[in-house]
């Protein structure tokens, strides 16, 4: 199943594509984890991934951000240098391709963050590992992410532990965002929130994505996320993808059987 | 004007839902409709409920999607199909060529009144300043109290959201202009607003299509009418 739509003459194409997936499929002995799955995303777009539990998605998600390598198909990433194919590079350069040029948002906070160190910790580690050494403005800028994702900076010197869930992935979002990532990949970003503090972070995210001109893949079955926050959308069952498109599109008039049930589940408050 | 441009070329679409999960339903609109939109038009669409105004302002947009046909909009100057486009190019061409006012403003959590109305000029390059300007000058037009100007829209009345939605459309009026219903919970003065703007939008250049129940802003917006009924499907 692909997304990838009939170049037009109009798409002799100014950029390339920041993440390119081809026919990625993931089996875990006979059981499908997803399948064929193929599509390109630019800089600056943000795709949203949407289905029910066991539909394949954080699958997908995992093999994307290189958590998880596919049975088939490739995932070349742009860089500087021109595309690579993740999984061609040694685990070594994965690994610091991961921490550098994307980052990844896990659902929940305590699988991205660092229980035991500070959160000015947190974040600053993140700089280290690109190799700044400069201990005040490492700190600076910890305590300048914090505020941007809404953490009082007096707060950089308390541990994860002692902050609320919706604090904790605040401070996940900061530790992933300050080393300035083209790309992010968020699982269920809001999963394990309550809905005020949902909408919170929704807009934080919104603002950040447009502000950063961040690439994002977002994995969520939260219609209502997926309908704020993304551009495109492709909506997985069984490991496929059944129908992709523009996010409006797709939402108010889908074409997929499966699609019509998920849309019309949705209850309107 | 000499020669014309046009704007919208609409060649023969159709559309149909198909509900498949309510024993595979098909519902048709309407069949092999075409028409274009010349550079400075406001067609206005005309017909009763139910015959697919909205469904064709919304597929104008890109937002639903045809059973057949294609739908050329002036893109920069180029005629581009939205209905064979690809997403990316489709959100470009909203970005810099269609507007959609609809009659229901879509509420962002926790964004101002003043921020929403700036937003489409700070997108478009507008320094801070002149974007805060413009947009309480709009925002005083359309009689929104200054007191609400830096609250979030989501508690207001349904009027208060539409002016909202009618300044963050006007602010900086799109080449084209597709309008679903802008005045349906107005009163008399702030209508009033809504059909200068619509006039000034036009002087600025902006092509209109649009959707008005109101008999007089209908008659004092539109340059020509499309009967819907002539291509109700059979």
């Amino acid at each position: 199943m692909t997304i990838a739509q009939p170049a037009s003459s109009f798409d002799a194409d100014d950029t390339a594509p920041l993440l390119r997936a081809t026919d990625v499929s993931r089996f875990y002995g006979d059981r499908v984890g997803c399948a064929g799955v193929t599509f390109d995303l630019w800089p600056g777009e943000v795709l949203g991934v949407v289905g029910e539990s066991g539909s394949g998605k954080s699958t997908l998600l995992r093999c994307l951000a290189g958590l998880d390598p596919p049975t088939g198909g490739r995932i070349v990433f742009e860089v500087p240098a021109g595309p690579v194919d993740i999984y061609s590079l040694s685990e070594q350069d994965r690994r610091r391709l991961m921490r550098t040029a994307w980052g990844i948002v896990h659902q929940n906070p305590r699988d991205g963050l660092r229980m035991d160190i500070t959160a000015g910790g947190n974040v600053g580690e993140r700089l280290m590992d690109r190799g700044d050494r400069h201990y005040g403005r490492i700190r600076a800028a910890a305590s300048d992410w914090l505020g941007r994702v809404e953490i009082d900076p007096a707060r950089i010197d308390d541990r994860p532990r002692d902050f609320s869930g919706g604090m904790q992935q605040r401070l996940q979002i900061a530790r992933v965002l300050v080393s300035e990532p083209r790309l992010v990949f968020m699982d269920e970003p809001t999963g394990g929130l309550d809905v005020s503090v949902q909408a919170k972070l929704l807009d934080l995210l919104r603002v950040l994505v447009r502000d950063l001109g961040l690439a994002a893949v977002i994995v969520t079955h939260d219609l209502a996320v997926a309908r704020l926050l993304t551009d495109r959308l492709m909506v997985m069952k069984d490991g496929a993808v059944i129908e992709s498109g523009l996010t409006d599109q797709v939402l108010d008039d889908p074409q997929a059987a499966y699609t019509q049930l998920l849309t019309s589940a949705v209850l309107t408050v | 004007m000499s020669t014309m441009t046009t704007m919208i070329n609409v060649d023969g679409i159709s559309k149909a839902f198909t509900l498949h999960n309510q024993g595979g339903v098909r519902l048709p609109v309407f069949t092999d409709v075409s028409f274009k939109v010349e550079a400075g038009e406001a067609l206005v669409l005309a017909g009763p409920s139910g015959i697919g105004k909205s469904s064709l302002l919304r597929l104008l947009y890109g937002n639903y999607r045809p059973t057949a046909g294609r739908i050329e909009i002036n893109h920069s100057g180029r005629l581009l199909d939205i209905v064979s486009a690809t997403p990316r190019r489709v959100l470009e061409v909203r970005r810099r060529t269609l507007g959609f006012v609809s009659q229901f403003l879509r509420v962002i959590p926790r964004v101002s009144t003043i921020d929403i109305v700036r937003d489409p000029l700070l997108a478009r390059g507008v320094d801070g300043a002149t974007a805060t300007k413009r947009a309480s000058d709009i925002l005083a037009r359309l009689n929104l109290p200054e007191r609400l100007w830096q609250l979030a829209p989501a508690t207001f009345s349904g009027g208060e959201q539409q002016r909202v939605n009618i300044a963050r459309s006007f602010v900086e009026p799109a080449p084209i202009l597709l309008i679903d219903e802008p005045t349906a919970s107005l009163d008399t003065a702030n209508r009033d607003v809504v059909v200068e703007l619509i006039a000034e939008a036009r002087k600025q250049g902006s092509t209109i299509v649009g959707i008005f129940h109101d008999d007089a802003v209908r008659a004092r917006v539109a340059t020509r009418h499309l009967a819907m009924s002539d291509f109700k499907s059979s």
